[in-house]
């Protein structure tokens, strides 16, 4: 299976007026495509915290103290701002645990549906030319005069094509919405009134006799143009309405035309397409390859400047000497990417910011670090002239919220020696121009063919509509001009969820999103996010703190103790085997329908994350406890390849110790019940 | 009436107004608490369970209906009486301006029936008004009794320190309410305390609105309720945002039990807190149940907890409670179609399952044809009440016969 997002090694802290409060403390998880992942734990374990990183909408006092959140290669945490809201909702979309707070009072439930749609679609339309134009001037550039002309010629038959492909594209969503409604209206043929029918036929009509486009020849023809005569006498058959659909159905299966060969025999009607097309993938080739040889030498050439920079880094640091550094290794890196480039190498392009970071950080942490020690030391300094007094204070010393300037200086090294091996293997391989030119092409095409996606606002209420029939809301037109206060606590949350799923996400983020609504809700949202998940291939993250609710849906679970995961493994070895007794606690606290007798609860609350404990963090909470529990933390455990639990009780050498006597019985009752059925 | 039935609603109903139409939250709903034991109400959000509970409490005045608590009236609404005599009244100006033969007789009769829901309807109104002050004067008899003898025979040294014990007692009797036997515990413990009060003071605010003075006493009661939530004395002093949210729950529980209360609502009282701290919660309920001997009316959504904790169990859909059974008999057979979707939806810690689990959807207009026979509360076997009609209750027997 593909990974889609992989979380190594994350820490993440919070400053706060107490000192720094640990939230997560190094956890590492993939997510694979197509699964869902369910993060189980209590409130302030940190699961909210690391979706949270993944959204890049973590709480301003957080820091992001060391790890990686690949997403498709790329590493989130070294994001911008801007990168992140091309990411946003595009491609990792999240609901959130409260509906009446996350959907906006005063704008109807369409709008804030619709929202997203209009917006990404003007702006990839947008994207769309700036990258094209942005390539084609770069090749341009790096081609020799006798080709420009070639470049001049694309340009040109792009521009008509594209305007072609949109008139076609209009005609062609107009002919689709005339096909839906010739469905719906066959569907329900005889129960409508005439009245009725006659309504919807006006609207096929309209939209039908809109759809007529040169590319789309069946919509000129004879029979169609009888068939909407028709439809305006206002008493269509049924068989007419059966054979218009027919027509619309089988004209929108074929495929489009290419618009690039037409505009270009248009033009030039005396040249042949293909052979301008293999001449200017030559001039595309030739041009490419100056210009990665140009960009191999000038990376040669820097890699002198880097191996420098390597060198005076590993020294003690001085502000203005690095500053200087990082000023000309930004500028070199800048000049050497190759702006012909497609495969982005995000080792290049995170570069920048992440030794401007990690020089930021250094110097700002240099000073902080002191001042921070310096109140670490004041305040010890009280509390043992307090203890020396006798007295017993109540109030314990945060430790000092220092920043690890160690680690920023091996980042930025890291980072420095990572570039320079980027370079010398680039330098090794050879460059395939002629694989690369045929690539580029189909990439300039795809780019001009996007900036004709055209979203009107009709469409996206139509597209909004579906969405909503597809969350499972009863009437979705009436739904569509209302406001969020007017709908119930169930149809709120699927309102969320719709406007998730507007800009078809890949990765979508659950954050407890049935913790407000009762019972019978629940397990209808839970299908749903199910039913979604299937149709759509969507991986999806679920947080929640109920054990019970994800046995429904997860693939694999992660349970998550103060910061830390402590097990994780499939839904079947975490139900069937738990073996962590912070696990066996949350499984044995929930009552179920045979449940007799005492809780078994858990005592106690969770440890405050501004003073860690050295240990296990649940040490002071389990029954089960050994010695070394209170001083070293215990590593992840392998039980099986899937199945991973961080306690000591798995230690070759830990006693024997079976999980309690409520989950053993439970577990073997489970599995007498599946027995009995099969 | 029955001496172990310590609170007792009959035909209650709770309507809010909005705009020109009414929302009927409660609607026509019975059902009895014995002393002693847990009654689970259990429904979706909005299926006006808690509207219940508050107004067994008296925070809603309700529209009709009475509530018994210890067999006297604590709260009636006039509503359906007033409605009746309406009826009365219009039938009798018909009969009046018919002329009718023997219209004499049948008019006797409805000036009768007037004059009986006039008494009903006055009696309900002044029980509304004045049952605590009745219940005030009763306690102020009691004390009299106590210490009259006393007085009487007591040394003259004594006296004058008893007399002024006498007068305290008069003072805190005079202001009691028989509504302070009732406490609720409520869903939300962050927005159901006091963020500017320390919580000795919250706990504490119900003894001085009591109108106890002692402040020796005072902190002597609430460091016992502390304890007994598992608390320690040292938290008094603090203020509610210091708390995580099962500690804040547990001052929640302290708060109702200072006042020595006979019936305890609690209304979803785990339903804000973590899984982990769930338990403590409902373990610390039952005890507390046990050594205080206290009568539970649990509100809540999750069935499973409900079932855990509750002796009896009525399920309530729209204002309406369609089932009222022992809670094994309620899980175990299932009538209405309502409590069986209800049960299809729980989910439960076990993959293999939960995978095969198939969820029973209600729709009211489809599962009942309540066209011609107008469905009410039935009793289909000992202490298994159902809403249905005729042709239902027959079918209802029908299966419970087969289950047997």
């Amino acid at each position: 299976m593909k990974k889609k997002l992989e979380v190594k090694d994350l820490r993440i802290s919070f400053r706060t007026a107490n000192g720094k409060v640990q939230a997560v403390r190094d956890i590492s998880f993939d997510l694979y495509e197509n699964e869902t992942l369910a993060i189980v734990g209590e409130s302030g374990s940190g699961k909210s915290v690391t979706t949270r990183a993944i959204l890049g909408i973590s709480a301003l006092n957080a820091v992001i103290e060391n790890g990686e959140i690949l997403y498709e290669g790329d590493d989130l945490l070294k994001y911008t701002e801007n990168e992140f809201q091309a990411l946003r909702g595009d491609k990792i979309a999240m609901i959130f645990q409260d509906p009446m707070s996350s959907l906006n009072p005063i704008v109807k439930v369409g709008k804030q549906l619709t929202e997203a749609m209009l917006l990404k679609s003007k702006s990839g339309k947008r994207e769309a030319k700036r990258e094209f134009y942005r390539l084609l001037r770069a090749l341009q550039k790096a081609s020799n005069a006798e080709t420009k002309e070639l470049f001049r010629t694309f340009i040109d038959t792009e521009k008509r094509a594209t305007r072609m492909e949109n008139l076609y594209k209009q005609a062609r969503e107009n002919a689709e919405e005339a096909n839906t409604r010739v469905e719906s209206l066959l569907v329900a043929f005889d129960k409508k009134e005439s009245a009725l029918v006659q309504r919807e036929c006006g609207g096929i009509l309209r939209y039908a006799s809109a759809s007529e486009n040169e590319f789309l020849p069946d919509f000129s023809s004879e029979e169609f143009r009888a068939l909407l005569r028709e439809l305006k006498d206002g008493k269509p058959g049924q068989q007419a309405l059966v054979r218009l659909g027919e027509i619309l159905s089988e004209q929108l299966s074929r495929p489009a035309p290419d618009f690039f060969t037409l505009a270009f025999t248009a033009r030039h009607p005396e040249k042949n397409s293909a052979e301008f097309e293999s001449s200017f993938s030559a001039a595309v080739a030739a041009a490419a390859e100056r210009s990665h040889a140009a960009h191999c030498e000038r990376q040669a050439r820097f890699a002198q400047t880097l191996r420098q920079a390597g060198t005076d880094l590993a020294s003690e640091w001085n502000r203005t000497q690095v500053r200087q550094i990082v000023r000309t290794l930004s500028v070199g890196v800048r000049e050497c990417i190759d702006p012909v480039c497609i495969d982005k190498d995000s080792t290049e392009y995170t570069f920048e910011g992440c030794v401007r970071s990690c020089y930021e950080r250094y110097f700002f942490a240099k000073k902080k670090n002191a001042a921070e020690l310096k109140k670490f030391e004041k305040r010890t300094a009280r509390r043992n002239k307090l203890l020396s007094k006798g007295k017993q204070p109540e109030w314990k010393v945060p430790p000092a919220a220092t920043i690890d300037t160690d680690l920023l200086k091996k980042r930025m090294t890291e980072a420095v020696s990572a570039l320079q091996l980027l370079y010398e293997k680039r330098a090794k391989e050879t460059f395939d121009a002629k694989g690369y030119a045929e690539r580029m092409v189909a990439h300039l095409k795809g780019k001009a063919s996007q900036t004709t996606a055209h979203l009107t606002k009709n469409a996206a209420k139509r597209r909004a509509i579906r969405l909503l029939n597809e969350v499972g809301i009863p009437e979705p037109e009436k739904r569509y001009a209302q406001y969020p206060f007017q709908l119930s606590g169930g149809q709120r949350q699927r309102i969320v969820i719709a406007i998730a799923l507007s800009a078809d996400p890949d990765v979508l983020i659950c954050d407890e999103p049935t913790t407000a609504l009762d019972v019978t809700i629940q397990a209808q949202i839970l299908e749903l996010i199910n039913k979604i998940k299937r149709e759509r291939n969507l991986s999806v993250i679920f947080i929640t703190h109920d054990l019970g609710v994800v046995a429904n849906i997860a693939d694999r679970i992660a349970v998550m103790y103060a910061g830390k995961i402590v097990e994780y493994g499939t839904s079947e070895e975490i139900f069937y085997s738990p073996a962590h007794p912070y696990t066996w606690a949350l499984l044995s606290s929930v009552p179920d329908l045979e449940s007799k007798g005492k809780l078994e609860a858990i005592p106690g609350t969770p440890p405050n994350m501004i003073y860690p404990p050295q240990g296990d963090a649940f040490a002071e909470r389990n029954r089960y406890a050994l010695e070394i529990d209170f001083k070293q933390q215990p590593p992840m455990f392998r039980i099986t390849d899937t199945h991973y639990a961080a306690t000591w009780l798995r230690h070759p050498l830990a006693p024997k110790v079976e999980m309690p006597q409520a989950i053993k019985d439970r577990i073997r009752r489970m599995k007498e019940e599946a027995e009995h059925e099969q | 009436m029955n001496s172990d039935i310590l609170l007792e609603v009959k035909n209650l109903c709770q309507y809010f107004k909005s705009g020109t139409s009414e929302l009927k939250a409660v609607d026509d709903v019975s059902f009895s608490v014995r002393k002693g034991e847990v009654f689970g109400l259990v429904g979706e959000s909005g299926c006006g369970k808690t509207t219940t509970g508050r107004s067994i409490i008296r925070l809603y005045n309700i529209t009709s209906g009475n509530i018994y608590f210890k067999g006297t009236r604590i709260a009636a609404g006039t509503r359906a009486l007033e409605e009746e005599y309406k009826r009365v009244k219009k039938e009798r100006d018909k009969l009046s301006a018919s002329k009718a033969e023997n219209a004499e007789e049948a008019l006797k009769e409805a000036d009768a029936a007037l004059a009986k829901l006039r008494e009903e309807i006055a009696s309900a109104k002044s029980d509304d008004k004045h049952c605590n002050r009745q219940y005030a004067e009763e306690e102020m008899r009691r004390v009299r009794e106590r210490y009259e003898p006393l007085l009487a025979s007591c040394l003259e040294t004594e006296r004058e320190k008893l007399e002024k014990e006498y007068k305290e007692a008069l003072r805190i009797a005079s202001k009691d309410r028989i509504t302070n036997k009732i406490q609720m515990i409520f869903q939300d413990p962050i927005a159901s305390l006091n963020p500017r009060m320390t919580v000795r003071d919250i706990i504490a605010e119900g003894l001085i609105i009591k109108g106890i003075r002692d402040k020796k006493y005072i902190d002597e009661q609430v460091y016992r309720m502390l304890d007994l939530v598992g608390l320690s004395p040292e938290h008094s002093g603090r203020y509610p945002h210091e708390f995580s949210g099962g500690q804040r729950q547990r001052i929640g529980i302290a708060r109702a039990i200072i006042m020595q209360p006979e019936l305890i609502i609690a209304d979803e009282p785990i339903s804000a807190l973590d899984v982990s701290i769930q338990a403590q919660i409902i373990n610390l309920i039952n005890d507390l149940r046990r050594e205080l001997d206290l009568t539970v009316l649990f509100i809540a959504h999750d069935l499973s907890v409900v079932k855990y904790f509750s002796d009896r169990i009525a399920v309530m859909y729209y204002g309406k409670i369609v089932e009222l059974a022992d809670s094994d008999e309620l899980f175990r057979h299932p009538l209405h179609p309502y409590t069986r979707s209800l049960l299809s939806a729980i989910p439960l810690p076990d993959p293999v399952y939960e995978k095969k689990r198939k969820r029973i959807s209600y729709n009211p207009l489809l599962a009942h044809d309540y066209s011609t026979d107008k469905p009410r509360l039935q009793e289909v076997c000992e202490g298994h009440f159902v809403l249905c009609n005729e042709a239902e209750f027959a079918e209802h027997l029908k299966t419970v016969k087969e289950k047997a």
